[in-house]
């Protein structure tokens, strides 16, 4: 990997993965998730996507990506511990692929600077559709009952931090955005945010960084870094809440206090302990919630790692709530126990080995994972990650889940008749 | 055995293939320095084949509906009680299995010890093990399924549209069956379907990734259980579908976020295969996007005035016996949609298509084709597709460098033909 700084804030890695046919630019802008800006980050990206100086409208973008023998552009907000990330994300197919010779990473750079720098979309009529459009995002999240039960529960587990809140805002927060409100945001956080430019695929680095250069000449930056993440805290008493909604299925989620950062050295076991508990169709959820006991249609663990806590989803009949939370509570006790199978341990080393050997030959996994790596302080890169877990043993395994703690039960039932 | 070797310079791609003395048609794809390798075991056998004639029979068989999902599901028992899964798990693979309309498929995806996995692919699948007890254990299995199924908007959108299309063809049928069919499924019939579609000539296996070539030829052949190929075609009969369509309109009250819609048109030019099949798919593809892609006149104006979000897209599916193309999405008003998309069409009847979109989308469908070869699943998925279909994707250039601006213009008045279209629409509850 390459990496080229274009100034305090904009940086270009270069990832060459010359095998695949296909080179990608994903641009990243890491904002604090926050109650402040959170609904302006949220609306941003989309409505940057239409329209800048080298494209002027949604049929311009259209057209110039179909030139590009259809290239791709998507555009996002997520979030990663307390970042929450503006994504603007291109693909095209490799120079050598293009029949008539066309340079198609430069004039797809060209386009991603310019929806980056040079954007004409803050009117009205775009910013209202947008701010529709979010509005739609967040409310399909309320009803997706397995996401809002998994929200629910993180929000009741970290509020009043910042990573309480959903990437997508608020309704309120979304509504009271104007065309000039958001331009106001866009200028002061286009010069105050960290931004990376990652660029994978097979593509010369310092011509995109001179492409860059000429985008930034002028501007004043304020220098600024990636947003922290916390740790869960507290937890002495275990906190209780249940919602009723108009259900079929209840969904119980459970949140556990890790009390293991990423730069820990047991993070590994951590992951490996996750895998074991609750992380496939070879996990103790699995085959005992599930299978053995058939309590439920899905129940599976993972891990909030930037911010020391897992959480355990299930979707279980309302009247099987204790059974459960009673076994998903046992089958924890055993992994505490080191009560842990051959078999069990072989395939979860297995599964996250396989899974990161994977993200090699994927463009947008390879951007996530140095993304996820630096947020949490990390430098190692993927063989290197893949070595720690295979080292990691079952008394490892056992160490790490000692250190869990139920923090927050959440439960999400039918309206009482 | 000896297996052919290509190369296409244009792509940069190579494939070994040939047929083995079993019938089994293997089709290896090494790509240079991938760490997944993906290997997909597929038989031309999918929900619509209920009713055929076994090679050297001259009875029609006649079986309940849903029976290839059902026998996808049943081939996950071994006969000595092992669990499949555990044995993929054990080498760190991945595997999965899949029933269409058109195919059913077993698979895998590893990044290391590809060879015992592929080992216990080839194995299990030649393996069937149906007993009157293991067979009715699955039918409460199954029935949670299909009402599973009941309760999806998206799902019940497609299907709904299907039966709007087609009159007799049995695409308009649940790939599952139903409750009712499901019950009058027997051992008896599991190995008469097994016995004639899962014969190897029936099938063929196709890898892709990061392998070598040599030990996994190695693996293939071993893995080949005794196979009597056979020398004349599986018969499969479908009833004679008309041109005209069942219904124009279906609608239906579901648990969904928003109000979709799915608007259909239905292909009367079928009965082929071959590369006039794939050249078909690429003049359909490229009209889709002239007319309805995001570039066109008509996303621009049913986005600008709300009728429409980004999960608006088009897709054509196309097979020898049926094709249609799909236009679907979110809206508040389904029925100002498709009343745009016929006044669209309308249109562009009267004043002809642009040769410059046409030009600019041509070149669309070329990166799409170069950008499939990048995700090992996605690419053997759709060559095992094609192959099924007698065309070959491996040389896909020569379909695409036939198409011309008067082909898709011909295509269009064919295709895009308003009596032969219909609108299925699912509202929130």
């Amino acid at each position: 990997m390459e990496t080229i700084r274009i100034n305090d804030n904009i940086t270009l890695y270069y990832i060459p993965m010359e095998k695949l046919k296909t080179t990608s630019i994903g641009v990243y802008l890491h904002r604090p998730l926050c109650e402040g800006e959170v609904s302006e980050n949220a609306v941003l990206p989309y409505v940057l996507k239409r329209g800048c100086k080298a494209a002027k409208d949604s049929e311009a973008v259209a057209k110039y990506l179909e030139e590009l023998y259809g290239a791709s552009f998507g555009a996002g907000v997520s979030k990663s511990g307390n970042d929450q990330f503006i994504h603007l994300g291109f693909e095209t197919i490799s120079d050598r692929y293009a029949a008539g010779g066309e340079k198609l990473t430069a004039e797809l750079t060209r386009l991603a600077m310019s929806v980056l720098f040079e954007p004409v979309s803050f009117t009205d009529e775009v910013v209202e559709i947008e701010k529709k459009n979010a509005v739609d995002r967040i409310m399909s999240e309320l009803n997706d009952k397995r996401i809002y039960a998994r929200n629910r529960c993180i929000e009741e587990m970290f509020a009043p931090s910042g990573y309480a809140l959903s990437a997508y805002g608020t309704k309120d927060g979304v509504m009271k955005i104007t065309a000039q409100s958001l331009k106001a945001h866009y200028d002061k956080i286009i010069t105050s945010t960290p931004i990376d430019i990652y660029v994978c695929g097979s593509a010369d680095a310092e011509s995109i960084a001179d492409a860059v250069k000429p985008y930034v000449q002028g501007m004043e930056f304020t220098k600024a870094k990636l947003p922290k993440s916390e740790m869960l805290t507290g937890g002495e008493n275990v906190k209780r809440v249940t919602d009723r909604m108009e259900v079929t299925q209840g969904k119980l989620c459970l949140g556990f206090k890790t009390g293991i950062a990423p730069t820990d050295s047991d993070c590994y076991a951590l992951q490996v302990m996750c895998c074991v508990f609750g992380g496939g169709a070879h996990s103790k959820l699995f085959s005992n919630v599930r299978e053995k006991l058939s309590l439920c249609y899905y129940a599976s663990s993972n891990l909030l790692g930037l911010n020391g806590a897992m959480l355990v989803n299930a979707g279980i009949e309302f009247e099987n709530f204790d059974k459960a939370y009673n076994e998903i509570m046992a089958q924890l006790d055993a992994v505490k126990n080191g009560d842990i199978s051959d078999w069990e341990y072989v395939s979860s080393v297995k599964a996250l080995v396989n899974g990161f050997e994977g993200f090699k030959d994927n463009q947008f996994a390879m951007q996530t994972f140095h993304i996820n790596q630096r947020l949490a302080g990390l430098t190692d890169d993927i063989d290197a990650v893949k070595e720690k877990i295979k080292a990691v043993t079952v008394d490892d395994i056992k160490r790490a889940a000692e250190k869990i703690e139920l923090n927050t039960v959440y439960f999400l039932t039918g309206k009482e008749e | 055995m000896e297996l052919k070797h290509i190369t296409s310079d244009i792509t940069g791609e190579e494939m070994y293939y040939g047929t083995h003395p079993s019938g089994l048609g293997i089709y290896l794809i090494p790509k240079k320095g991938y760490s997944e390798t993906y290997a997909i075991f597929g038989t031309r056998y999918g929900s619509v084949d209920s009713k055929f004639t076994v090679p050297g029979e001259t009875e029609v068989t006649e079986v309940p509906d849903g029976i290839a999902h059902y026998l996808e599901h049943k081939m996950f028992d071994q006969p000595d009680g092992s669990n499949v899964f555990d044995k993929f798990a054990k080498y760190g693979g991945n595997a999965n299995a899949f029933t269409s309309f058109n195919m059913t498929a077993y698979l895998f995806t590893a990044t290391e010890h590809i060879e015992e996995n592929l080992a216990a692919l080839m194995d299990y699948v030649q393996s069937p093990y149906f007993t009157d007890e293991t067979v009715q254990k699955e039918q409460g299995i199954i029935g949670q399924e299909i009402k599973m199924y009941d309760d999806s908007g998206n799902w019940k959108l497609f299907f709904n549209l299907l039966n709007c299309l087609y009159q007799n063809h049995p695409v308009k049928k649940e790939i599952a069956g139903t409750v009712e069919s499901i019950s009058h499924i027997t051992p008896e019939y599991l190995y008469k379907c097994y016995n004639t579609f899962y014969n190897l000539s029936n099938m063929s296996i196709v890898v892709v990734g990061g392998f070598d070539v040599k030990s996994v030829l190695d693996v293939i052949e071993k893995g080949i259980k005794k196979n009597e190929p056979f020398t004349e075609e599986i018969k499969k009969i479908y009833e004679d579908e008309p041109d005209e369509i069942a219904k124009p309109y279906a609608e239906q009250s579901l648990s969904v976020a928003s109000p979709l819609f799915m608007i259909g048109f239905k292909d009367t030019d079928t009965g082929y295969g071959g590369e006039r099949l794939l050249k078909k798919y690429i003049e359909v593809s490229i009209l889709l996007k002239m007319l309805f892609g995001k570039s066109s006149r008509l996303y621009k104006e049913l986005y600008e005035s709300g009728l429409i979000n980004n999960t608006f897209q088009t897709d054509y599916t196309v097979q020898p016996s049926y094709a249609y193309s799909a236009i679907e999405g979110e809206s508040r008003d389904s029925k100002a949609v498709y009343e745009a998309v016929k006044n669209e069409i309308e249109r562009v009847k009267n004043e002809g298509l642009n040769e410059d979109d046409f030009n600019r989308i041509k070149k669309v469908m070329w990166g799409q084709y170069i950008r499939s070869h990048n995700d090992v699943e996605d690419y053997a998925g759709t060559f095992m597709q094609f192959l099924f279909m007698g065309a070959d994707y491996f040389n896909y250039h020569d379909a695409y460098a036939k198409v011309t601006f008067d082909d898709v213009k011909r295509r269009f008045e064919n295709h895009f033909v308003t009596e032969r279209s219909a609108l299925s629409v699912i509202n929130p509850v």
